[in-house]
């Protein structure tokens, strides 16, 4: 399951914890688009993501897609390991472009 | 006017040529009228003697019913791997991963002995083999955490590293995800102790695998697989087994544990 906490601001960060998987695209975009209301960008942190698998991924690219076209892109930073290394896997960062990755 | 092929999956079929025959039995799928043998045979003659996989990309108005067909040398027979994609195109011309990219990463994976393609018999037979340790429904996407808390308790008593482990457990998510969306979204899962390896096996009873699927463009939510599930599979894993159908998939998903 994943969980979110979002951390108002000027660029609202979404802290995301536990696993992304089939399960995760409603959470992950009710709380990107209640963080995005008024907001230029959306960083989303992945410290706390335990597991992450295609699907997850799938739909993160999807949304970061989505949320560029929509004028206010995502950030990602702090990928943990098992994000990283999926990521790293499914060329993610061809997909959705390196600026979505500031770190 | 649609074109009335464009919405027909795109299925696997597997073909076998054993040395000294001539002919060719079907693993999976069948053997139907026109399917030119003596062509398929006269092809896997030539992997089995060059030893090496080959791929052979054939038009729709060819003699030949698949469009992608690879020649996968094993010994002394040759498995013949046809993706019949019904004038599907073959490209998509963006990131995800066409068909022949596709095909050729399955053929490599049945050349280098990590995927063996099953029949009915050696299917029944690996899929019993060992002791039963785990079988539990897969039903919706909470049996995703399920599958995996099962099979990490499993592996934390075994000797395997936690990067293994992990991507272990990442394999047995997309094997079951994409029972739940491509798989008519429910089976099984079991988890078997053979001596030298665990193996999970995933089973459902859907319409078999349509290639489609892999490379298909994401819904609106994003769920739907971005064609590289089994991709992780074959790199991340020890050995697979596969046999699919109109009457469903199985995978044997091996990891060796000593």
């Amino acid at each position: 399951m994943l969980r979110t906490t979002i951390a108002p601001g000027p660029a609202p960060t979404v802290f995301l914890a536990g696993e992304m998987d089939l399960d995760c695209a409603d959470t992950l975009r009710e709380a990107v688009a209640e963080a995005a209301r008024g907001a230029q960008t959306v960083v989303l942190d992945f410290a706390d993501v335990k597991f992450i698998d295609s699907s997850g991924t799938g739909i993160f690219v999807r949304l970061s897609l989505d949320m560029r076209s929509q004028g206010t892109p995502l950030a990602a930073r702090n990928l943990s390991p098992a994000v990283k290394g999926v990521f790293d896997m499914l060329r993610v960062r061809e997909l959705v472009g390196d600026e979505v990755f500031p770190d | 006017m649609a074109d009335p092929a464009a919405d027909s999956p795109a299925s696997l079929q597997v073909f076998r040529y054993t040395a000294g025959d001539d002919t060719v039995r079907a693993v999976i799928g069948e053997v139907e009228a026109g399917l030119p043998i003596e062509e398929l045979v006269a092809h896997a003659k030539e992997a089995l003697k060059s030893e090496r996989f080959m791929c052979y990309a054939v038009s729709q108005d060819d003699d030949f019913v698949a469009d992608e067909l690879c020649f996968v040398p094993q010994g002394d027979r040759c498995e013949i791997l046809s993706i019949r994609t019904n004038g599907w195109q073959r490209h998509h011309g963006d990131h995800r991963r066409s068909l022949v990219e596709i095909l050729n990463n399955l053929a490599a994976a049945v050349a280098c002995g990590k995927l063996r393609i099953f029949d009915e018999t050696e299917l029944l037979q690996e899929a019993r083999a060992g002791t039963e340790l785990l079988h539990f429904a897969i039903d919706d996407s909470a049996s995703l955490t399920t599958a995996r808390e099962a099979v990490d308790a499993i592996l934390q008593e075994s000797v395997i590293d936690d990067l293994t482990r992990q991507r272990t457990i990442l394999c047995i998510s997309e094997a079951v995800t994409n029972m739940l969306l491509h798989g008519g979204g429910q089976g099984s899962m079991t988890l078997r102790r053979l001596h030298d390896r665990l193996r999970v096996v995933v089973a459902d009873e859907g319409p078999g695998m349509n290639f489609l699927n892999w490379i298909e463009p994401p819904t609106k939510k994003g769920q739907a697989s971005m064609g590289y599930g089994f991709k992780i599979i074959l790199d991340y894993l020890d050995a697979v087994g596969l046999r699919t159908g109109q009457t469903g998939t199985t995978l044997l998903l091996d990891r060796k544990t000593d």
